[in-house]
């Protein structure tokens, strides 16, 4: 008996090093290890925050001091009007807007960034001895929302799951029952079949966030940007997946290449709130424009118009790798 | 009717099919025999259109084979294992092909009159033997009703009984004037059946002619029973 098994426990684990299972194995402890290091740890030396001050706005002589001395805690930027200085908070260009009325504004109340910049600004004027409060007020341009915060990660991670673990499965299981080759023998044309993959995949994932709208109750109103800004990322993340498809004989395969891909995509993109290195590198993702043009979508009622640059960019990594599967589907890839 | 010059397709150096020039007249039922790995499947795969040559040129009724969207409706092929959509009904399968060559829907009745396969008309291909599949394979593949039907080892793994039927099934066609190429790995079983024979071995044709000029020749001998 105890030989059977572990004839068998061999099998088993000759089947996962066939099919490539067995990369997930080192894939994933390689890939936490690597984000590890990207994301800051707390022996890091930090980094100063981007602290905004009106230009031609009377502020004390103190505070301008103390903060121009301070450049390891505060780099001080001037912006022209409030208003800029809030669309550059929005952009992340700014952590905090300082009024001579001593009125601090952020984007989030509870944030990390808030709680420093409270903290910095604190330990200024204890240093600088100065029994006036700087700041007697905290607006905040987003309001928090538990529920309403995590929907930007849920859609994500359930686009990503449509682009990167059903699509690829789906199109590897037709290539691997060889009914993709049996439909090559119709006149169906191969954009005709790359479409109706795409086409599927967004149905998939806009299905998905439309059943968490009505089953989540979120309080969020759905317009025009919003439906937009879904259809490019799930196109992109379809088209993307309908890719990873093609560069795979089978089905244990493609879900292998699904997840090796959907991690680095899902986990930088949500964690680059918490990380400035990530911040960093996570704009090189198609992931991280679609999570922050649905933040920007959700909660500071953007139009698309105004996330041109993160809609070109999934529109393009999209027509790309049409174009990719496109060649090899009239290649006959693996197939 | 079919025109093949040079066609070469090479699997890692080794193996494949290495220029092949034949012509097929109208009506003719040639079994391609061979070996494992002579390059019998290849060739009907690229006559298909599954693989892509390397070099070489085909035409079928002056058509070239690039032209997938037109070839199509010269050729069906069957393949040695049977790629339906298994999960789906018998019919379901036939309409989704029929939608894409815009057939109507009376054709899949006559198709399934004619395969016998009433009784198996909403049932799951998953649940159907081996024959029964096969049979559906195959009335997929003249849904269109092509001039030319491929056949890739059609009686592989069947049993005695349905070897026999579709070998019935391979006059039928050549009766209503089909041109049939199909391949096979065990020639006795075709002595009566085809009108011309062909010989791959390692990829090149060594013998063309009539069935009985091929077992009255020494190749028989020196392939099958040496």
């Amino acid at each position: 008996m105890i030989k059977n098994i572990l004839t068998l426990i061999q099998n088993d684990l000759a089947i996962a090093v066939k099919n490539k299972t067995i990369f997930l194995i080192f894939f994933i402890p390689l890939f936490v290890f690597f984000t590890l290091k990207i994301v800051d740890s707390k022996n890091e030396t930090a980094h100063a925050m981007n602290l905004g001050l009106i230009n031609n706005e009377a502020y004390s002589p103190v505070v301008i001091q103390s903060l121009k001395s301070s450049d390891k805690i505060f780099n001080v930027i001037y912006v022209e009007t409030i208003e800029e200085g809030k669309n550059e908070i929005r952009q992340k260009t700014l952590d905090g807007l300082l009024l001579n009325t001593n009125e601090l504004i952020i984007l989030k109340k509870e944030s990390l960034k808030t709680i420093s910049m409270i903290e910095g600004l604190y330990s200024l004027q204890q240093t600088a001895e100065n029994k006036k409060s700087w700041v007697s007020s905290v607006t905040a341009l987003q309001s928090t929302d538990i529920q309403k915060d995590s929907l930007p990660t849920w859609i994500l991670m359930m686009v990503l799951l449509v682009g990167f673990v059903i699509m690829p499965s789906q199109v590897a299981e037709e290539k691997e029952k060889k009914l993709l080759v049996s439909l090559l023998q119709t006149p169906m044309r191969e954009i005709e079949w790359l479409m109706s993959k795409i086409f599927t995949g967004m149905i998939l994932a806009t299905a998905s966030i439309l059943i968490l709208h009505l089953i989540g109750n979120f309080h969020t109103g759905i317009n025009l940007n919003y439906i937009l800004i879904i259809l490019s990322g799930s196109f992109c993340f379809s088209s993307y997946g309908v890719l990873l498809g093609f560069l795979c004989r089978n089905q244990a395969s493609a879900r292998i290449l699904g997840v090796i891909f959907y991690l680095p995509h899902l986990l930088p993109s949500a964690l680059s709130d918490f990380s400035r290195k990530l911040d960093v590198v996570a704009p090189l993702l198609p992931s991280f424009h679609f999570y922050e043009s649905i933040k920007h979508i959700l909660f500071d009622q953007a139009r698309i118009g105004s996330l041109g640059v993160a809609t070109v960019y999934m529109l393009s990594v999209g027509v790309i790798t049409f174009a990719a599967s496109y060649f090899l589907m009239k290649k006959r890839w693996l197939m | 009717m079919i025109e093949i010059q040079n066609l070469t397709k090479v699997y890692k150096g080794t193996r494949g099919l290495f220029p092949t020039s034949f012509k097929v007249e109208k009506g003719e039922l040639i079994a391609i025999v061979g070996h494992n790995g002579a390059g019998k499947s290849t060739l009907l795969k690229i006559l298909s259109n599954t693989h892509l040559p390397d070099s070489g040129s085909v035409l079928i009724d002056g058509i070239d084979l690039s032209e997938r969207l037109k070839m199509v409706r010269k050729i069906g092929f069957v393949s040695e294992t049977p790629n339906l959509y298994d999960f789906f009904s018998v019919e379901y399968n036939f309409k989704l092909f029929a939608k894409l060559f815009d057939i109507k829907k009376e054709r899949i009745d006559e198709i399934i009159k004619e395969f016998n396969l009433e009784n198996y008309r909403h049932t799951k291909v998953q649940n159907l033997s081996k024959g029964l599949k096969q049979r559906v394979n195959i009335g997929r593949s003249i849904l269109s009703d092509p001039p030319v039907i491929l056949f890739d080892e059609p009686t592989s793994g069947l049993d005695f009984e349905m070897t026999k039927e579709v070998f019935k099934l391979l006059r039928e066609f050549h009766a209503s004037g089909k041109t049939i190429l199909f391949t096979t790995h065990r020639p006795e079983e075709i002595k009566n059946l085809a009108t011309r024979l062909m010989v791959l071995h390692k990829g090149k044709v060594v013998f063309d002619g009539k069935p009985s000029a091929y077992f009255e020749s020494h190749l028989h001998n020196e392939l099958y029973l040496q």
